[in-house]
C-alpha cells in the first residue's frame, strides 16, 4: 500500500516537471565543463564542414538555393518557436529534427541546425554558446541522420509515405534526447535518471511532433508537389 | 525578439562589438574553468552590473532575461542532486524506495547549488554581449573575425527572414484560434500542421520573390553592405581585463580560504 503511494507521488512530481520541458532537448549555458565543451565542438567539425561544403556546391549549381535555404532555416526557427499540444496535456516545442531531415537531408540540416541553435541561444536563451557543440551533435547531427536513415530504410521497404514520416520524425526525436542524455551521463553519471525524466517527458512529445509532421508533410504534399521535387524529397 | 530588443536601446550599442565579444568571451572561460560557487556569484553580480549600469538595461529587464534559462537549470540539477543511496546513508531529504534511499546528500547539494552558480556567471555573461550588441552588429564583428563569408550570409539572411515568417505565424495562429482550433489535442495537432505547412510554403514563395528582386538589382551571388561605424572599445577591453583579474581573485581565495 505504501509503495503504491510512493510511486503515485513520484509520478505527481514528474508531473510536475512536464510544462517545463520546453527547452529540456538542449543542454543549459554552463552545464558542461570547459573540456567537454571544446570536445563536442570538435565533435561537430567534420559534419559542418562536410554540411557547409554541400551546401557550397547546391548555391554554385543554382545561386537561388542559397535564399531558398536560408528561408528553410528561418522557418525551423519560427517551428521550433510555436508551441505543439502534447498527449498529456501539457505544451511543449517541436525540434523539427525529423522535418528537416527529410526536407533538406542530414548534411544541409547540420549547418542550418547550427546556425539556429545559435540564434536560439543568443535571442531567446534556449541552450547556450557553451554548450553549442554538445547541442549542435544532438540536434543538428545525430538526430537528422537517424531520422534520415529511418525515413529512407522504410521508404525503401516500401511502406506508406505517412508511417515513413511518422517514425522517422518520432525516432529522430527520440534519438536527440538519448544522446543528450548520454551527452550529460558523461559529466555527471547516472544514465538511468536522466533517460526516465526524458522518457516521461520526451515520449508523449515525440509521438505528438511524429503526428504534427505528418500532417504538415501530408498538406506539403497535397500543394507543393514541385517545390518537393526541387528538394529531391519525392 | 527576445534580447534583440533591448540591444537596440543600449548605451553600448556604438562600441566595437568585438570589445564586447572579448569581455563576455573572457569572462565565460574563466568562470566556466573555474567554477566554484563564489566565482559564480561574483561573474553574475559583476556582469549583472556592467549590463544595468554601463549598459543601461533596466535591472528588471535583466532579472526577467535571467529567469528564462533557470526552469531548465532547475530540471537538471534537481536530476545531478538527487541519487540513490545504500539505506543507511544520512540525507537531507529523500524517500525510501526498495532496498536503497533516492535523496539528497550535503555534499551533493552543494555540488548542485556549485554548477547553478557556475551556469548563472555564464549566462550573465553572455547576456552582456547579448544585451548589448544588436545581431547585425555580432555577424559584423563575426565577419571581421574571418568565419566564412558563405555562413554569415545564411545568418544574416535567416535572421532577417525570422522576423517574417514568425509574423505569418502569428497571424495564422491568431485566425486558427479565433475560430475554435485549438480545442482538443486532434484539432490542435491538425491546426498547428496546416500552420506550419503554410508558413513554409509562404518562406518558399517569399524567397522566390526576394530571389526575383535581388537579381533584378544586380545580384550575382554575395550581399554586400557597407561596414557601421564604431567607437574604439579601449574602455571595454580594460573592463575585460578588471572582470578576469576580480574573477581570477574570487577563484583563488575560494580554493585557499573556503
Amino acid at each position: 500500500m505504501k509503495r503504491s503511494l510512493v510511486k503515485v507521488y513520484l509520478l505527481l512530481a514528474l508531473l510536475c516537471i512536464l510544462p517545463t520541458s520546453a527547452s529540456a532537448m538542449h543542454i543549459g549555458e554552463g552545464l558542461l565543463p570547459v573540456g567537454w565543451s571544446i570536445s563536442w565542438a570538435v565533435v561537430c567539425l567534420p559534419f559542418i564542414v562536410t554540411g557547409f561544403l554541400s551546401i557550397k556546391k547546391r548555391i554554385g549549381a543554382t545561386p537561388k538555393a542559397k535564399i531558398l535555404l536560408a528561408m528553410c532555416g528561418a522557418f525551423a526557427f519560427v517551428l521550433s518557436a510555436l508551441k505543439i499540444p502534447s498527449v498529456t496535456g501539457s505544451c511543449s516545442h517541436p525540434t523539427g529534427v525529423g522535418l528537416g531531415a527529410i526536407l533538406f537531408g542530414p548534411t544541409a540540416t547540420s549547418v542550418l541546425g547550427l546556425i539556429v541553435l545559435v540564434f536560439q541561444a543568443l535571442l531567446l536563451a534556449h541552450g547556450g554558446i557553451t554548450t553549442l557543440g554538445a547541442n549542435t551533435f544532438s540536434m543538428a547531427i545525430a538526430g537528422p541522420i537517424m531520422s534520415w536513415v529511418v525515413f529512407k530504410l522504410l521508404k525503401k521497404a516500401k511502406a506508406p509515405v505517412g508511417i515513413c514520416v511518422f517514425f522517422a520524425a518520432a525516432l529522430g526525436d527520440l534519438f536527440t534526447y538519448v544522446v543528450t542524455s548520454v551527452q550529460l551521463t558523461m559529466v555527471y553519471g547516472g544514465f538511468g535518471k536522466f533517460i526516465s525524466v526524458f522518457a516521461v517527458t520526451q515520449i508523449p512529445l515525440a509521438i505528438a511532433e511524429g503526428l504534427l509532421t505528418v500532417v504538415i508533410f501530408n498538406v506539403l504534399t497535397k500543394y507543393s508537389k514541385t517545390e518537393l521535387h526541387d528538394l529531391a524529397v519525392m | 525578439m527576445g534580447t534583440d530588443r533591448y540591444a537596440y536601446q543600449s548605451r553600448l550599442r556604438r562600441l566595437d562589438p568585438i570589445a564586447k565579444l572579448t569581455l563576455s568571451f573572457a569572462a565565460v572561460v574563466i568562470c566556466l574553468s573555474c567554477g566554484g560557487i563564489w566565482t559564480g556569484i561574483c561573474t553574475l553580480i559583476i556582469m549583472g552590473a556592467l549590463t544595468t549600469l554601463w549598459g543601461g538595461v533596466r535591472p528588471r529587464v535583466f532579472l526577467r532575461f535571467l529567469r528564462f534559462p533557470m526552469a531548465f537549470l532547475m530540471i537538471g540539477c534537481i536530476t545531478i542532486m538527487v541519487n540513490r543511496h545504500p539505506a543507511d546513508t544520512p540525507v537531507l531529504f529523500g524517500l525510501p524506495i526498495g532496498g536503497s534511499v533516492w535523496g539528497v546528500t550535503s555534499g551533493s547539494l552543494t555540488h548542485g547549488f556549485g554548477i547553478i552558480c557556475k551556469s548563472m556567471g555564464v549566462i550573465a555573461s553572455v547576456y552582456f554581449l547579448t544585451l548589448n550588441t544588436p545581431m547585425t552588429d555580432l555577424t559584423f564583428a563575426l565577419r571581421r573575425l574571418h568565419v566564412p563569408q558563405l555562413l554569415i550570409e545564411l545568418m544574416d539572411l535567416i535572421y532577417r527572414f525570422i522576423f517574417v515568417l514568425s509574423d505569418t505565424a502569428s497571424n495564422i495562429r491568431t485566425a486558427q484560434h479565433s475560430r475554435l482550433g485549438y480545442v482538443g489535442f486532434r484539432r490542435s495537432i491538425t491546426s498547428l500542421g496546416t500552420l506550419a505547412s503554410m508558413v513554409f510554403l509562404r518562406a518558399w514563395s517569399k524567397g522566390d520573390q526576394v530571389y526575383s528582386a535581388l537579381e533584378s538589382r544586380g545580384y550575382t551571388g554575395i550581399l554586400l553592405t557597407l561596414p557601421e561605424e564604431y567607437k574604439k572599445g579601449t574602455a571595454c577591453y580594460l573592463a575585460a581585463l578588471a572582470v578576469v583579474l576580480i574573477q581570477l581573485l574570487c577563484c583563488f581565495l575560494e580554493v585557499h580560504f573556503i
